[in-house]
């Protein structure tokens, strides 16, 4: 062999030399990453990009005013999926660096049955909500204890065309005939762009729909995932057929089955559609970006069948302590000045967010400067839609998302795909029942 | 210290590297694998006796993420072979500007993943990336590149194909190097034509260096992630969901461990059974007589 020259002149002084260098190499770096102990308290906070820039100047505030109690933001990513990867990616190791962390509506229930969060009512108090539009209230408890503080109002929106129309459609019949007429005159290239691509703004677009037809997604109950779905309802189904109507018929692009909020926001924003089915954030999107629709788009509450009132999906931010934080009262102490109505007001003034505080909807310098907010209270006013409240919510937004994804992009029919939807959900609430119970 | 000890004692640390990063994540999935370990359990694991493989073995999903994931492997494979060959026997020939003409080839491949994928969702946009202003510039309609199963397949295959034909057509080229000119020219001298150079003497010889790009591009194809994970978020209708993503959204999002195990160790499995048959397959034609 080639080497064995070589290898006659190891001494065993050399070889245990060796392995000691590899071993102090691997060990340093661990030694020097552990910290040392910081003398003021430090809160460290988890979210998603765009609320760390939102919010550095009124950190870097914050700061200022606390000596003794410092507020860490750590940048996660832009998307809300990714954000989810990356926090439970920390908390799945158990010794997650943050204190903090922004959460998502949909992710309660799942974050708090892993164990995860610290209830919150006994560091704010039981009345921490009272003072919020109602609708904010919504999605934050679970299980009968307090599990988040939300820092947003965010609910489904339907942006329109004030320079095509007089007043928004307030039916699914009408928009659907205005978005056709307008097409027919030529004056836009798409009727109504919203999101359909398989991932989690889907199902938010499907609950809307769902509702706004008469029917429901969730019935809370009983059994381990707490309740049953009833996706196999006429309301359900002719939620999913509208909108399989509006791609085959030509309203929205087919297009449509790959967007998500920036496609569809892209779109309208250009002047090629009369509607777009959109957050808050939107608004100010659309502003900034200096497109051909600056200053003719309307902001009203989502549609629903004639005859039916029903709300937008609750998109809403909140903060969360986690646990395993080694100072949860400071930490308390930091999610009552980031969600307080200061924070918030300065947040509305600055970036255009949705307040939660109901003192906010009524602040007149705010109602002048976002002409958002009269809209935004009444879709918080007028029950905003929850998605369901159930651990088991991630994997039944995956299989509806699958099917009537499917639906909009093969020739599947919307009575079959809601059927198999219904059916998927019930085995999957029925294998966990029998889960639980080994 | 006899050498044999010396050698034994050297290969520790690398041993010890392969058990802590193969050997304990996969024994421990497959303890993982017979727990319910989710949510409903505040993700400690309960022994659960088999469940989770019943499941699997029910699981119409896993099948066809595994046919999915099989089917992507070997069209992209194939196609990046035959490429790569034709890219490889071109770069091969001496010529000016060889050495720069080689570095461009290799630029897709030296790409990260994430950022190719973010790209060609862009280039795939319907209606405003450049694909459908060339169509529209060519007076048609735009085309929904991603937005039907079948053409989102194609086009995923397509991006694959594009950045990794290039590592294929390395490979490739360096076996061609170490093949004697002289053999060739003799051939040449007794008048044969260059496809039959090709089919008699090139491809034989290159036969190891073949085997060797097909190994390591099946495998990495096999266990796809980052692209379809960017490009195509598994969409539309979870048409190009791979066995890789299935474990990963079973554990990341919905905080199924166990059934992530079980994901994860049959599709171990799987790989185990084509590389057994793959490299049975291979030996067989190399023991073959040579015509």
């Amino acid at each position: 062999m080639a080497g064995s020259g070589a290898r006659r002149r190891l001494t065993p002084g050399s070889v245990l030399a060796g392995l000691l260098l590899g071993l102090v190499l691997i060990l340093l770096p661990a030694a020097l990453l552990a910290r040392p102990v910081a003398a003021a308290t430090t809160v460290r906070v988890l979210m998603p990009s765009p609320f760390v820039d939102a919010t550095a100047e009124l950190v870097a505030g914050f700061n200022r005013d606390h000596p003794n109690l410092k507020v860490e933001v750590a940048r996660g990513p832009l998307d809300t999926e990714a954000m989810s990867d990356l926090a439970i990616g920390g908390l799945l190791l158990g010794d997650t660096p943050y204190d903090l962390l922004l959460m998502d509506v949909s992710w309660t229930a799942k974050y708090v049955a892993a164990g995860w969060l610290v209830p919150l009512e006994g560091l704010l108090g039981d009345d921490a909500l009272e003072a919020m539009v109602p609708g904010a209230r919504l999605g934050n408890a679970f299980g009968g204890h307090l599990w988040r503080m939300p820092l947003t109002g965010d609910t489904g929106l339907l942006y329109w065309r004030t320079d095509l129309m007089a007043s928004p459609p307030r039916t699914t019949t009408e928009l659907e005939a205005v978005a056709r007429q307008l097409q027919a005159e030529g004056k836009v290239r798409w009727g109504y762009v919203w999101q359909g691509r398989q991932y989690e703004g889907l199902s938010c677009v499907m609950l809307e729909l769902i509702h706004a037809f008469g029917g429901q997604w969730w019935q809370p109950g009983t059994g381990p995932a707490g309740g049953q779905t009833e996706l196999d309802s006429p309301g359900a189904i002719a939620a999913a057929d509208w909108l399989v109507q509006l791609v085959r018929s030509g309203v929205s692009p087919e297009a449509v089955a790959d967007f998500a909020e920036n496609e569809a926001l892209q779109l309208f924003a250009a002047g090629d559609a009369a509607f777009l089915r959109n957050w808050p954030y939107a608004w100010r999107e659309i502003e900034k970006g200096g497109g051909p629709v600056v200053g003719k788009v309307g902001v009203s509450t989502v549609v629903s069948a004639p005859g039916i009132r029903s709300g937008g999906t609750l998109g809403t931010w909140g903060l969360s302590l986690l646990a395993g934080s080694p100072h949860p009262q400071e930490a308390a102490e930091v999610i009552g000045w980031f969600t307080g109505p200061e924070t918030q007001k300065a947040l509305v003034l600055d970036q255009g967010y949705a307040p939660t505080w109901a003192v906010l909807y009524e602040d007149s310098e705010l109602q002048q400067k976002h002409p958002l907010l009269a809209v935004q209270q009444q879709a918080l006013e007028q029950g905003p839609l929850v998605r369901p409240l159930t651990p088991l919510y991630a994997q039944l937004s995956d299989l509806l998302q699958r099917q009537v994804n499917g639906l909009l992009t093969t020739e599947a029919a919307a009575t079959a795909a809601m059927t198999r939807a219904q059916r998927q959900s019930t085995v999957l609430l029925e294998s966990t029942a029998g889960q639980e119970s080994a | 210290m006899t050498p044999s000890l010396v050698n034994t004692l050297l290969m520790l640390p690398a041993l010890l590297l392969l058990a802590i990063v193969f050997a304990w994540p996969l024994l421990d999935s497959a303890w993982l694998s017979t727990q319910a370990s989710s949510v409903l359990t505040g993700l400690s694991p309960i022994a659960n006796h088999g469940a989770n493989w019943q499941r699997l073995l029910g699981d119409t999903r896993f099948w066809q993420d595994a046919a999915v994931t099989l089917r992507f492997a070997l069209v992209s494979v194939g196609l990046e072979l035959l490429l790569g060959l034709a890219m490889a026997l071109l770069l091969h020939r001496p010529g000016r500007g060889r050495g720069w003409l080689r570095a461009l080839t290799l630029l897709p491949w030296a790409l990260p993943t994430t950022v190719l994928a973010l790209g060609w969702r862009w280039i795939y946009n319907d209606p405003y990336g450049p694909l459908n202003a060339i169509l529209r510039a060519f007076g048609a309609a735009p085309y929904g590149f991603l937005t039907t199963p079948a053409s989102t397949w194609l086009f995923t295959v397509l991006a694959d194909v594009w950045k990794t034909t290039p590592f294929v057509a390395l490979l490739l080229l360096a076996g061609l190097q170490s093949i004697p000119a002289e053999l060739e020219e003799s051939l040449v001298l007794e008048g044969a034509s260059p496809g039959q150079i090709l089919r008699r003497l090139t491809l034989p010889l290159l036969k190891p260096w073949i085997s060797l790009a097909l190994l390591f591009r099946l495998a990495q194809a096999l266990g796809v992630f980052d692209l379809v994970q960017v490009l195509t978020r598994v969409g539309p209708a979870g048409s190009t969901e791979s066995l890789a993503l299935y474990a990963y959204l079973n554990a990341m999002r919905f905080l199924d461990f166990g059934y992530s195990a079980t994901l994860v160790i049959a599709t171990f499995l799987l790989l185990v059974v084509l590389t057994v048959l793959g490299w049975l397959l291979l030996r067989r034609r190399a023991l073959e007589p040579s015509r």
